[in-house]
């Protein structure tokens, strides 16, 4: 089966700063692929490697299993990270270039752009100039010139960031709806809540490495129902006290602990409602975020 | 040539074309030209004096041939061809023209008086009286408020001359056939002053000439810095790591280049077009018409695109160098002094190729393709050079383009996705390496 997009063994330094160290990835055909990692992490480096924007040092980048070229790249939308818009461009002149470039006809983006601007709720603006657009909005017609040539795979830097909440939902949206037409979409984010759900396959890189790698479902398995959520009323700082309790996320009112080996979650809860009142008990999986921290300070970079 | 670079240059056009700042400056444009091909035809005009004169003739046959030659005519009614476009029409731009005003009163002595009055009065400029003996003596008379209009009088004793030799050839028996082909140096010497009036006119004209190449100066840095502005600004919007993934940063360029360019050659065009239209239309336009104005050399007009695309090219890709390296405009000035030197150190050979236009020193200096914008196209508008030095220089500043594009795209690639500190020269030049 061929991969929408993978890299084998790609590395790139600048100067004396290594970005990346010679990164494995592979991205199925139709599947939502994040890119995980803190700041720094070597994603957009990575990214812009798979864009053929900046070259590996070593390794190889295939495109639904080639080399990339003109019409692969035609295939692929990208919203970097960085986002931005000719100012003092019309907004429909504006994804009218940005898709002729990726060889869509004038006529033919203008149809297709008209739906997707009244669904952002951007209705009516097209004939603004991006600098009459508020930063969001701006963000939005990013977001539509990433898809106006209905590639076959998305790649999205950061996608949520700079969003408000209507926004982000906005945008998962549209995202879960092109991944049911089919569209591989390849996702970065330095804030795994926020794209764990919708991922099927992620990977976590850190410092230029990769820590985990697989399906979504496989990586919290392996780790088990390890940890509880209670939500409370009362002080709970003593709960980390509690025998069995490696460790507590502590929000005031609502604490996730994570038991250590042969902790029995009954016992928790008992000593947990004899001094407070408990609104919700649940034993989970443990959360992208916590096992990314798990396994960062366990090999310490 | 990739499809992509079309798509680039139609936006980078459209972008240009439509500022306020390209509408304005092609609209003034012509108007600043015509007001230097009209303003000093027009001072020339001006300066021409007009000064009232009426000829007192006590002798008694002379007035008329007087008269006739102070109007510019022969002097011999015979010789007057009105229809002749050249007397239609006065070429003595910026010197005296007469208006005659006939003399009033029964005899001589009357007249004077009535002249004289008519001075003092200042109605009239200028009075001349010719003695009776004027034949004999050679001597005639200039009256005036002031007598130190030295061109008004010569043109006034040359008139007088003229008549009175005139009528003593014809009095030393010579019939008025002979007469007139004795009159002929006249004619002859009305045809040199086309002449002058026609090397006066080559002046003017040279002059536009060195205004094009002044344009071809101007306009490589100011298109030139168009480019880089654009660039910075694509970097600064982060624009830029979206077009780069959809067509190489070399397209990117060279559709900048053919983009703004041609905004560049448009207004350019507009210009020489209203330059070529005013002179074409000055016959026919009432307010311009009985002044002279110059006619550009249509080779020169021809061959001004191409010079300036060539200087655009090869100065605008260093810009656009510069831009992609840097973050602001004020970071780019450190970079800017060396990538003009080349052309200004152009403009410094100026008067050196203007005075020795055929030197082996201007052949050499016209052919580094650098200079050859400048300096070929100076050559071309002085003295024309041999075809194939012009070919040459055409072929070796193409060929830099290339060399100096290639090297720029490679400085642009690393560059337009570089933030924070701009490089030195020695960064570059590994980027270049290395690209
Ligand atoms: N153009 C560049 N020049 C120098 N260092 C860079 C450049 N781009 C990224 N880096 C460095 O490479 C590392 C990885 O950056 P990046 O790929 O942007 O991470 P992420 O997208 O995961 O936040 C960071 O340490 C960053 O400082
Ligand atoms: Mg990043």
């Amino acid at each position: 089966m061929t991969h929408a997009l993978q890299l084998k063994n790609v590395r790139k330094a600048y100067q004396e700063k290594v970005a990346v160290k010679s990164l494995d990835l592979e991205v199925p055909k139709g599947s939502v692929f994040g890119l995980l990692g803190p700041n720094g992490a070597g994603k957009t480096t990575s990214i812009r490697m798979a864009m053929d924007i900046i070259g590996p040092d070593t390794g190889e980048v295939l495109i639904l299993g080639q080399k990339t070229d003109k019409s692969l790249r035609n295939r692929i939308g990208y919203m970097p990270e960085e986002r931005g818009l000719y100012q003092k461009m019309i907004i429909e002149e504006l994804l009218v270039f940005m898709a002729e470039l990726k060889g869509v006809k004038p006529a033919e983006s203008k149809r297709r752009m008209m739906p997707w601007l009244e669904r952002l709720g951007l209705g009516g603006l097209h004939r603004k100039k991006a600098n009459e657009l508020s930063k969001g909005m701006q963000q939005k017609v990013q977001f539509i010139q990433t898809l106006l040539h209905d590639p076959e795979i998305l790649i999205l830097d950061e996608p949520m960031s700079g969003l408000d909440p209507v926004g982000t939902n906005v945008m998962r949206d549209a995202m879960i709806e092109l991944s049911r037409a089919g569209k591989t979409l390849i996702v970065s984010s330095h804030q795994m809540a926020t794209v764990e759900q919708m991922c099927d396959r992620v990977v976590l890189i850190n410092n230029g490495e990769k820590v985990l790698d697989g399906r979504v479902s496989d990586i919290k398995a392996s780790y088990g129902k390890n940890t509880l959520v209670l939500a409370f009323e009362g002080d709970g700082s003593f709960l980390k006290g509690l025998p069995g309790v490696a460790a507590v996320n502590d929000h005031g009112r609502y604490a996730e602990l994570k038991l250590g080996p042969g902790a029995d979650p009954q016992a928790i809860l008992k000593a947990a409602s004899d001094r407070l009142r408990i609104t919700k008990f649940e034993v989970v999986e443990p959360s992208l975020h916590d096992i990314f921290i798990e396994r960062v300070t366990e090999v310490p970079a | 040539m990739s499809r992509d670079i079309l798509v680039i240059a139609k936006r980078e056009f459209i972008e240009r074309v439509r500022t306020k700042a390209f509408v304005i400056g092609t609209i003034l444009g012509p108007v600043f030209m015509a007001a230097i091909m009209i303003v000093p035809a027009l001072m020339a005009s001006k300066l021409a004096k007009s000064v009232s004169i009426t000829v007192i003739d006590a002798e008694g046959s002379l007035r008329t041939l007087v008269e006739d030659s102070l109007r510019g005519g022969t002097g011999t009614p015979e010789a007057e061809k009105p229809e002749d476009p050249m007397n239609a029409r006065p070429r003595n731009v910026g010197t005296t023209q007469f208006v005659i005003k006939p003399a009033v009163g029964a005899d001589v002595a009357a007249q004077r008086e009535a002249a004289k009055k008519a001075v003092l009065d200042g109605k009239l400029d200028v009075y001349v009286v010719l003695p009776q003996d004027v034949l004999k003596e050679s001597k005639a008379e200039y009256y005036s408020k002031s007598v130190t209009d030295f061109e008004g009088i010569r043109a006034v004793d040359r008139a007088i001359e003229k008549a009175v030799f005139a009528k003593r050839i014809g009095a030393a028996g010579i019939d008025p056939a002979q007469i007139a082909a004795l009159t002929r140096p006249l004619d002859l010497k009305r045809l040199r002053v086309s002449e002058e009036g026609e090397h006066e006119d080559k002046g003017i004209s040279f002059f536009l000439s060195l205004i094009l190449v002044m344009m071809i100066y101007v306009g490589t840095l100011m298109w030139g810095q168009i480019v880089m502005t654009g660039v910075i600004e694509e970097k600064s919007n982060r624009v830029v790591e979206v077009i780069v993934s959809s067509t190489t940063p070399r397209n990117l360029l060279f559709g900048k280049l053919v983009g703004v360019g041609g905004a560049g050659l448009l207004q350019f065009g507009i210009w020489i077009l209203g330059l070529v239209g005013v002179s074409a239309a000055s016959g026919s336009l009432a307010f311009l018409s009985g002044l002279e104005l110059p006619a550009l050399n249509p080779v020169l007009i021809a061959a001004f695109p191409i010079f300036f695309l060539l200087g655009f090219f090869l100065y605008a890709s260093l810009y656009a160098a510069i831009g992609s390296a840097v973050n602001t405009i004020q970071e780019a000035q450190n970079f800017i002094f060396p990538v003009m030197l080349p052309i200004i150190m152009a403009m410094v050979c100026w008067p050196v190729v203007m005075r020795a236009p055929d030197s082996t020193l201007s052949v050499v200096l016209s052919l580094i393709p650098f200079m050859t914008p400048i300096l070929m196209f100076l050559r071309m508008s002085v003295l024309m050079p041999p075809v194939w030095q012009i070919a040459l220089s055409v072929v070796l500043t193409s060929l830099a383009i290339a060399l100096v594009i290639w090297i720029a795209a490679r400085i642009y690639r690393v560059g337009i996705l570089m933030y924070g500190k701009p490089p030195n020269f020695p960064e570059m030049l590994r980027w270049v390496r290395h690209g």
